[in-house]
């Protein structure tokens, strides 16, 4: 055994603890630690942005199924691929990257026009206040969903981080890696063509 | 709120004559020089569309009478409100979330191999396992918290194990006595739980921890839940 001297025990004299439990870390630390191969820490980091991740998945993809599927391979691939994350972008802006990279691959191997009913599901959401209105609202909105399937790729992809996700332009400059320049003229064109769509639902 | 766009709905839009034309040095907002398209009445629908955000009565009143100016400011209303239950609308990623983990349990990484403190020098612990023990070792005096920690064996074949480590910390004590209290207790875990030789233990802070409430950084909200 080691002929190291016996060391005190370190918890001695320390009281009542009120040290958040892991599951509160942010994510600098959980990703420190799931780099190294911890994976307590990168299960707690999957909880805590999968639901994000899977809608933004869903709303490139069109459709759940597909969007899980990308959203499992994304996220094997950053476990994989966590040991080079240097920390220089956050944790989120870099899986929303990765998310955002398997998504576009995917709508790029898709048959260049998928049928128009086959894109997307409808609106499935609960709509409060009077019946009609909800139906006009939810018909609203499955027009905007049918008019965002219908948007080039890397347009559909800024417009959704900037007005779904909450991105900012450097953010998303990030995430698709075009400069913020080419980035604001994407969503442009994508708010211009959207906007018209939705001219009569006003 | 971010999600209120800073280059459309600019307070005090001014009016770029140049939009349109790269390199023009006129307007300071980029957007506008990026596709921004004038309506038929000489407007710019960014203009029509930093209007339609405005309060009714700060509006410019050509905004009123002018047929492409409203159907610009229209269309966005409507995408503004469509776009709020959209956001609204997210799938549960549970099941998909609980395959990633299973997954990425299977293929659990086990780092380098490291030489345990024993005479017949033949034992050895997988650096991970012991990473995840000296970072809860670590855990255990208040207010700390273990970022990485990365294990060095001897370059020249003895036993002995080099440390280094990165902390998130509160602030509401001074950092070298809680780096004395988190050497202390990496030191005993790596003699008495892992029989590890631990020769250096290199300890930085690299973060702060917030006191009092729960630390939030980095924390998208409602993204937990089912």
């Amino acid at each position: 055994m080691a002929d190291c001297p016996p060391l005190p025990d370190p918890t001695d004299g320390e009281g009542d603890r009120t040290d958040p439990p892991d599951a509160d870390l942010p994510d600098s630390v959980l990703s420190a630690r799931a780099a190294e191969g911890d994976d307590d820490a990168f299960a707690i980091l999957v909880r805590r942005h999968s639901r994000s991740l899977l809608a933004l998945a869903y709303r490139l993809l069109g459709n759940v199924p597909d969007a899980e599927e990308a959203l499992q391979d994304a996220l094997v691939n950053a476990w994989r691929r966590l040991p080079d994350f240097r920390g220089d972008a956050t944790f989120r802006t870099w899986m929303y990257r990765i998310v955002t990279n398997r998504c576009l691959t995917v709508l790029r191997s898709r048959a260049p026009s998928v049928p128009l009913d086959a894109v997307p599901e409808a609106a499935a959401h609960d709509a409060g206040g009077q019946p009609a209105r909800a139906a006009e609202s939810a018909a609203a909105t499955e027009a905007l969903a049918q008019a965002l399937a219908r948007l080039r790729p890397d347009q559909r992809a800024c417009w959704i981080l900037r007005e779904l996700h909450g991105l900012s332009y450097e953010e998303i400059a990030q995430v698709v890696g075009m400069s913020e320049t080419t980035v604001r003229g994407r969503l442009f064109r994508a708010r211009r063509t959207l906007t018209k769509e939705m001219a009569s639902w006003r | 709120m971010a999600l209120e766009d800073a280059g459309a709905v600019s307070p005090n839009p001014e009016r770029p004559q140049d939009a349109g034309t790269p390199g023009s040095t006129g307007p300071a907002d980029p957007a506008r020089l990026v596709g921004d398209e004038r309506l038929p009445c000489g407007r710019l629908v960014s203009e029509a569309w930093d209007q339609a955000r405005t309060h009714a009565d700060r509006r410019d009143p050509h905004m009123a009478g002018c047929p492409h100016c409203r159907q610009a400011a229209e269309g966005l209303v409507a995408l503004d409100r469509a776009t709020r239950v959209l956001r609204d609308e997210r799938p549960s990623a549970r099941m998909v979330a609980d395959r990633v983990i299973e997954a990425v349990r299977a293929e659990t990484r086990l780092g380098r191999l490291l030489p345990l403190d024993d005479c017949e020098r033949d034992l050895r612990v997988a650096e991970t396992s012991a990473a995840k023990v000296l970072r809860r070792a670590a855990d255990t005096v208040p207010g700390v918290r273990a970022a990485s920690c990365r294990l060095f064996p001897d370059e020249h074949g003895g036993t002995a194990v080099d440390i280094v480590m990165t902390l998130a910390s509160t602030l509401d004590r001074p950092l070298p006595a809680r780096g004395a209290q988190v050497r202390r207790a990496v030191a005993y875990a790596a003699q008495r739980q892992l029989g590890l030789a631990a020769r250096r233990i290199d300890l930085k802070f690299v973060s702060v921890l917030e006191t009092g409430r729960r630390p939030a950084a980095g924390r998208p909200v409602g993204t937990s839940g089912p």
